[in-house]
């Protein structure tokens, strides 16, 4: 028997894994993206969590080691959206395109700063190569509240046109601070 | 003869001593055939199983297509969802959070004495590298424990003037001076990547990448380099520089050297291999005039 078969074989064994492993990762991402639980459901669910799965180790995480893992990533949540001053009120991210090596999504996500709100659309491509993973913003779509200062709109289609998401948020900040400072001074004149 | 050694006490051993030799060789084949027999009935098994997880996910997901393709509104799942469902689609969401704040350039994880923060960094739509700085909190002062901010970014001169009493502050000073730092590696990079053969050799820079000098040509067909570019970005915050020299060689004709000060304008105003980008098309319309 040659060598030759068993190649074929194995060849066919590691593409369907991969195929299968992409499968899930999609499959997955769907049912989370077009899921919504309200805070009420959520809180209910952590209580009878807890009662449901006493003493059950099926290799999964045990209710513990979930709910503490749940505490530190929104206690550090809530420290990142204190200290930037960045609150995002709502997030949707829906997985347009999924391949070995390419993942597109589509995100909504609006929120504020300080006084000064804001609503986001953005298209992020990120692409794994060699050595780490590439990621890239386009079709990026920016309305915010104080939209009628002109100076406040030509920076937004500025930022616009080249996709500065990051710039965006960072200047968000300096001038959330600054207007919210310039609020309290002429409310301290009134 | 030839019979009477078969039938000597020597040639019997022999005759038998090969003859075991025989059956030994033809036991190990035959183990040898049942055992590449046997992988083979095995990977065969693993393609069938591998096949129906495939087909299976496979329908499920065009089913969740399906279901979603009349919908934009957000699905409750039909079936009522354990509590674990709940709380594991809960972690979820706050990651996926999580990771937007990575694109705001500044997120970051609790620690047990502090916090570490991560500082990331683009130029215009492209994610470039991100810093991490682990900062004590606790007892009485903040202290920088461990960061991976390269050396010739400014941190100690930042740090006392801010660290102590601003940390926000802190944190925008450091991101402004790494996200330029980035924003002119990347330009450069750009510049060789795609404007090789316009530019003699390779690019000369400064690790801050304050500082570029090199020789060029705006013709990719031309064979010299008559242009030397000299760039100086003295505000360490910003991606554009602020000393642009574009000098031509003496031997140039009259109508290149003129165009020396639109270059240098250019570098001044736009970005490094926009710029280039800029002088191609130019050129091209130049070369074009009859």
């Amino acid at each position: 028997m040659d060598n030759g078969i068993f190649q074929v074989y194995e060849d066919e064994i590691q593409s369907l894994e991969e195929e299968v492993k992409l499968l899930t990762e999609k499959y997955e991402d769907s049912q989370q993206e077009s899921t919504f639980f309200s805070d009420e459901e959520i809180l209910m669910s952590i209580k009878s969590f807890q009662r449901e799965f006493q003493g059950e180790s099926k290799g999964h995480e045990s209710p513990s080691d979930l709910k503490a893992q749940l505490e530190s990533l929104e206690k550090d949540l809530s420290f990142l959206m204190k200290f930037t001053g960045i609150q995002f009120t709502s997030h949707s991210k829906k997985t347009v395109e999924k391949t070995r090596d390419r993942t597109v999504g589509k995100h909504r996500l609006s929120g504020h700063c300080y006084s000064v709100s804001f609503q986001l659309e953005f298209q992020l491509l990120e692409m794994q190569n060699k050595e780490n993973v590439s990621a890239v913003i386009t079709d990026l779509s920016i309305i915010m509240e104080s939209g009628e200062d002109s100076d406040v709109s030509k920076f937004v289609s500025s930022t616009e046109e080249r996709g500065n998401l990051l710039t965006f948020f960072r200047s968000l900040s300096s001038y959330a601070e600054w207007y919210e400072h310039r609020r309290f001074t002429f409310l301290h004149f009134k | 003869m030839e019979e009477g050694k078969v039938y000597s006490p020597d040639g019997v051993f022999a005759h038998l001593a090969m003859l075991e030799a025989q059956a030994h060789e033809a036991a190990v084949k035959q183990e040898e055939k049942e055992q590449q027999e046997e992988k083979l009935a095995r990977l065969k098994a693993r393609v069938q199983e591998l096949r129906a997880q495939r087909d299976e996910l496979r329908a499920k997901v065009d089913l969740q297509q399906k279901g979603q393709l009349g919908k934009e509104g957000v699905v409750s799942d039909p079936a009522q969802p354990s509590a674990r469902a709940v709380v594991e689609w809960n972690i979820k969401r706050i990651k996926a959070m999580l990771q937007v704040f990575y694109l705001t350039g500044i997120s970051g994880k609790l620690t047990k004495r502090g916090v570490c923060f991560c500082i990331s960094t683009a130029y215009e739509g492209t994610y470039l590298d991100s810093y991490h700085l682990d900062l004590l909190t606790k007892p009485e002062e903040v202290q920088i424990h461990r960061h991976s901010i390269p050396i010739f970014i400014p941190l100690e001169q930042i740090a006392t003037k801010y660290l102590q009493t601003d940390i926000r502050r802190f944190l925008a000073v450091l991101s402004d001076h790494l996200n330029a730092y980035v924003g002119r590696r990347y330009q450069a990079d750009q510049l060789q990547e795609h404007f090789s053969n316009q530019i003699e050799g390779t690019l000369q820079r400064n690790s801050l990448c304050n500082l570029l000098v090199f020789n060029y040509n705006v013709s990719k067909k031309s064979q010299t380099f008559p242009f030397n570019a000299r760039l100086l970005y003295g505000d360490l915050c910003c991606s554009l520089p602020t000393e642009v020299i574009v000098s031509c060689t003496p031997d140039a004709p009259a109508s290149l050297a003129a165009r020396a000060a639109a270059h240098s304008d250019a570098f001044r105003r736009v970005a490094l291999h926009k710029a280039f980008r800029s002088f191609g098309s130019a050129a091209e319309s130049v070369d074009g005039a009859p």
